[in-house]
């Protein structure tokens, strides 16, 4: 994996011939150097994350003076209380939850249908019904919001979970029949046949064989919407108004008083707690998310 | 295709989907297609206008052309973040032997966050008073006179807004951009390297022709995600000051839901929606054009 043009010796500081030494000096240099950038990089990437995290640790005085890099003077968990106090925050989170299950399992039941549909099964328009749903990859959600508003308010769905979760399914279905069905591919013919031989018809070679071993493109279908959902601002910002149903995103915006004024610290504490399940899943099965994020775009 | 599959097992497993589909995005598609040729305010009769709403936004509407520019330079400086801060760190990630994953892992963590805790992030990192980070760096490293509200100058306001958008993207292209690069051959490289090749030689005829495909599928993803883009702008100026951070999503958002005018929102999102075929194809064409030759 390695493709350093660099000899294999480690970089020894062992007294050496200049002449080794000048041909180890240019690609060590080069490395110390694309080491201090990742390192760099890395930093913008994780610091705001981690000055987010110290300063809900803040006291209000601590950081309406103190140098905004300083660590803080004295930690507090007062903001924690008062993030609950002022908001809604285990509302927020259970709709949140509610949501999130709700779409995933028409995304992952829905889209592994549609894919064996189009992929094992076969019919004369599939290619046709493949593109048609390739159109939801390229097109922005917000076309949606105007039609789908009217469309709710005349069936009564706004201010509902299902308004949010529709929507969020709808959207995410195409990526899903795509990993889907580019896994179906990997089944072989043979195993269905033999199933057919046996006796098998295709509601039985759906549930016995085909769904069985898909577990791991659920895991990966649910990982990568799981995120999209859990954060998703546009369609709850627009179908939902009360605040029973408010799920984390628009929970945060709470934290802004009246005429603008912020309780930074505890806005931060808040962010805090409603960023934490989603960071504990992520850091838990990362590994997973990473190879299906990864192979769920090589492939494309 | 199977050998005893029937008509109707066809439509069990298509039907179900394909509705969920029609019903949140193919119906909606169409929807405002139709509307887009009427003026209503949602709650009079809805009133036959034909064209005027597509003659209205391109010869008689300055935000509306404000707003597309503005939305181009948020692609713009989305994508060089994005795509090129991605291409880097996936290439520099390349040569490192140990803690790839842990980066990796570090590198992705922004895009976990949701847009609402990264606008507020944000706001504070650009704030002057208490002074923000930003600001504070700048006055550390002797820039001080670059000091200001960023969010509330006209002039940097754009670029501020559409910063973190970039930042939060970055390790999502990385990961893609390093799973393509680890699986160029490495018998290829290594017979470059034989030939005498730099590293940059290396990386232009070798790594990145090899990576194309996936180059052009991330191209893709950025572009229609950047021409999308929506919640940290609304949620950090709302558009604001004046119209000097206003997206075409924005504005369509604010012409439907604050002004009620159902028709001409329309007119605007299916704009949207031509301007992100249209870059898919021109993507593809460029980028397809230039492999050929």
């Amino acid at each position: 994996m390695i493709t350093q043009t660099a000899p294999s010796t480690p970089r020894a500081s062992a007294p050496s011939s200049p002449v080794h030494q000048r041909r180890r000096r240019k690609p060590s240099l080069y490395r110390t150097l694309s080491r201090v950038l990742i390192l760099l990089i890395v930093i913008v990437q994780v610091y705001p994350l981690a000055w987010l995290f110290l300063t809900s640790l803040r006291t209000e005085q601590d950081f309406a003076t103190g140098d905004p890099f300083a660590l803080p003077s004295s930690l507090t968990w007062e903001n924690y209380a008062r993030a609950f106090e002022t908001g809604d925050l285990g509302r927020n989170i259970l709709n949140s939850f509610i949501v999130t299950m709700g779409a995933n399992i028409l995304i992952v039941l829905f889209g592994m249908m549609a894919a064996y549909a189009i992929q094992v099964l076969g019919f004369r328009l599939s290619r046709f019904v493949r593109a048609l749903f390739l159109i939801g990859i390229i097109v922005p959600v917000q076309i949606a919001l105007v039609p789908l508003f009217i469309d709710y308010s005349a069936v009564n769905l706004l201010d509902t979970y299902q308004s949010m979760i529709i929507p969020l399914a709808g959207f995410a279905l195409p990526m899903s029949i795509y990993l889907f069905s580019s896994f179906f591919e990997y089944i072989p013919r043979e195993t269905y046949e033999a199933a057919s031989l046996d006796g098998a018809g295709p509601y039985r070679i759906f549930g016995l064989i085909t769904l069985p071993l898909s577990l791991n493109t659920v895991v990966t279908v649910v990982l990568v919407n799981s995120i999209f959902i859990w954060n998703d601002f546009i369609f709850a910002n627009t179908f939902v108004l009360s605040e029973d149903l408010k799920t984390i995103p628009l929970g945060l915006q709470n934290y802004i008083g009246a005429m603008g004024k912020v309780d930074w610290t505890a806005t931060f504490a808040a962010v805090c707690v409603t960023i934490t399940p989603l960071l504990l899943v992520f850091l838990v099965l990362n590994k997973a998310m990473i190879q299906g994020l990864e192979s769920g775009a090589t492939k494309g | 295709m199977l050998p005893n599959r029937s008509r109707t097992s066809v439509l069990v497993f298509l039907l179900p989907p394909l509705l969920l589909y029609c019903a949140a995005v193919l119906f909606p598609i169409l929807q405002s297609l139709f509307l887009s040729f009427f003026s209503w305010n949602g709650i009079s009769e809805m009133e036959f206008v034909g064209l005027q709403n597509y003659v209205r936004m391109l010869t008689a509407d300055d935000i509306f052309w404000r707003s597309f520019f503005n939305a181009l330079l948020y692609l713009a400086i989305c994508l060089v973040l994005q795509l090129g801060g991605a291409l880097v760190v996936a290439s520099l990630l390349t040569s490192l032997r140990r803690g790839r994953e842990l980066i990796k892992t570090l590198y992705l963590l922004p895009a976990v966050i949701s847009t609402v805790a990264i606008a507020f992030l944000f706001v504070r990192i650009y704030s002057i008073d208490p002074v923000g980070l930003l600001n504070q760096l700048l006055h550390w490293v002797g820039l001080g006179s670059l000091e200001r509200a960023w969010l509330s100058d006209v002039n940097t306001v754009l670029a501020a807004v559409s910063a973190p958008e970039g930042w939060r993207f970055t390790g999502l292209y990385m990961l893609i951009i390093y799973a393509a690069l680890i699986a160029v051959p490495k018998e290829l490289e290594e017979a470059a390297v034989l030939d005498g090749a730099s590293k940059w030689t290396l990386f232009t005829k070798i790594r990145f022709p090899y990576i194309r495909p996936v180059w052009i599928t991330t191209t893709i993803m950025a572009t229609t995600y950047g021409l999308r883009g929506f919640d940290i702008p609304y949620l950090m100026t709302n558009g604001g000051p004046g119209q000097s951070s206003e997206l075409l999503t924005t504005y369509m958002y604010k012409t439907a839901f604050t002004s009620t005018d159902f028709g001409y929102a329309s007119t605007i999102s299916v704009f949207i929606v031509i301007e992100c075929l249209v870059a898919v194809g021109l993507i593809l064409f460029m980028l397809k054009r230039k492999a050929d030759s």
